[in-house]
């Protein structure tokens, strides 16, 4: 099966000759904020604005989750208002962060106001680990796109491997990306053409 | 003068909250619970597991505290205030790296980044397994099948968390 994620690495700017639109951003960040699910919304993400739409190449994408971990507030929300920002500037960043709320606003305010009137919680764990479950396998898809498109030298597989043991052992996450950044900065200068 | 405060405690828990989920939990409980009392601690953890079952951020566990502030207004005030200073950090850093992509030395650093990228998404599908996950074996299997739909066949983010919910639900019955 040709892979569409790699195809569209070659031509990062090419393939967005025209801008898009306020309306179907906001229509694909409804979408993103109605199914993702805390960090599942990444997964969501990236499948909507880079497999399917083609807005940004993995390697930008990648970029923005760089950005996001390195800023605070959740990584998924930073994520979409750096896409927004990508592809139309402060509105597109605006339009991103209010349609990526407006489902959870109005869900958890009529959960809320059910839990004010009648004191409980809705019992759902079965459907709430099946749920988490998906969100598993959408942050795992997006591990793997990014690092099938992105982790092309042994010295970035070997920054990887080492992080994630770092993390494993409780490594603050800003402190580890900053300091593989850094190494980067040192070590994998490109020598002859700047990345695009 | 409460949506003054509410706009306060959340613009400075969105400030220094970094990566969402979990982490910002204890540090939530501390301006919100012990600090100004405006829910008691059984609330909180309720409100923390509503936010756990609505999509979208955990952190829309704000809208919870607004209205029991101060209604409507107070949800709308404290959803938005959450989310604006990381809103305005990530605008203006994008609109930075857009320019300074090109530079050599950027462009190394964001090499070295993305390999801790893909780490620490790596951590946080560990951390989110380890609390479900671990524990049970068919959950384990409905999360390779999850990916393998997601990544092979490429199906729709949507059907696949509709169905991993639908299954959770018949597994638990069964």
């Amino acid at each position: 099966m040709p892979d569409s994620d790699t195809a569209c690495d070659i031509t990062p700017e090419a393939s967005r000759s025209q801008a898009v639109s306020l309306l179907s951003l906001a229509r694909v960040m409804l979408k993103v904020g109605a199914t993702g699910f805390g960090m599942g919304m990444v997964g969501v993400l990236q499948q909507e604005a880079v497999t399917r739409r083609a807005w940004l190449s993995q390697q930008e994408f990648g970029d923005g989750l760089a950005l996001a971990n390195l800023l605070p507030g959740p990584i998924a929300v930073d994520a979409a208002v750096y896409v927004g920002y990508r592809l139309r500037g402060w509105p597109g960043a605006t339009i991103c962060l209010l349609a990526l709320l407006a489902p959870a606003f109005a869900i958890m305010l009529g959960l809320t106001i059910g839990y004010l009137n009648y004191g409980q919680v809705p019992q759902l764990h079965g459907v709430f680990r099946g749920l988490n479950a998906a969100v598993v396998a959408l942050v795992l898809a997006v591990a793997y796109r990014i690092g099938r498109s992105s982790l092309k030298s042994t010295p970035q597989v070997v920054l990887a491997l080492l992080a994630l043991a770092a993390a494993l052992l409780h490594a603050n996450p800003v402190t580890l990306v900053l300091a593989c950044g850094v190494i980067g900065a040192l070590t994998l200068v490109p020598r002859q053409k700047v990345v695009p | 003068m409460n949506l003054l405060r509410l706009v306060w405690v959340f613009a400075k828990i969105g400030a220094v909250v970094f990566g969402g989920g979990f982490v910002m939990i204890p540090f939530i409980q501390r301006e919100v619970v012990q600090h100004y009392g405006w829910l008691t601690q059984q609330q909180f953890v309720d409100a923390i597991a509503l936010g756990q079952i609505t999509p979208g951020p955990i952190l829309i566990s704000a809208t919870f505290v607004g209205y029991k502030v101060q209604g409507l207004t107070g949800a709308v005030v404290a959803t938005l205030a959450v989310f604006l200073p990381s809103f305005l950090m990530t605008a203006l850093a994008a609109r930075q790296l857009a320019r300074l992509r090109r530079n050599p030395r950027v462009a190394g650093f964001l090499r070295g980044v993305l390999p801790a990228v893909v780490a620490m998404l790596l951590m946080a599908a560990i951390t989110i397994g380890r609390s479900t996950l671990w524990f049970d074996w068919r959950l384990l299997l409905l999360a390779c099948a999850a990916l393998l739909l997601l990544v092979r066949f490429k199906v729709d983010a949507v059907y696949v968390v509709i169905g991993a919910g639908a299954a959770g639900f018949l597994l638990e019955r069964g």
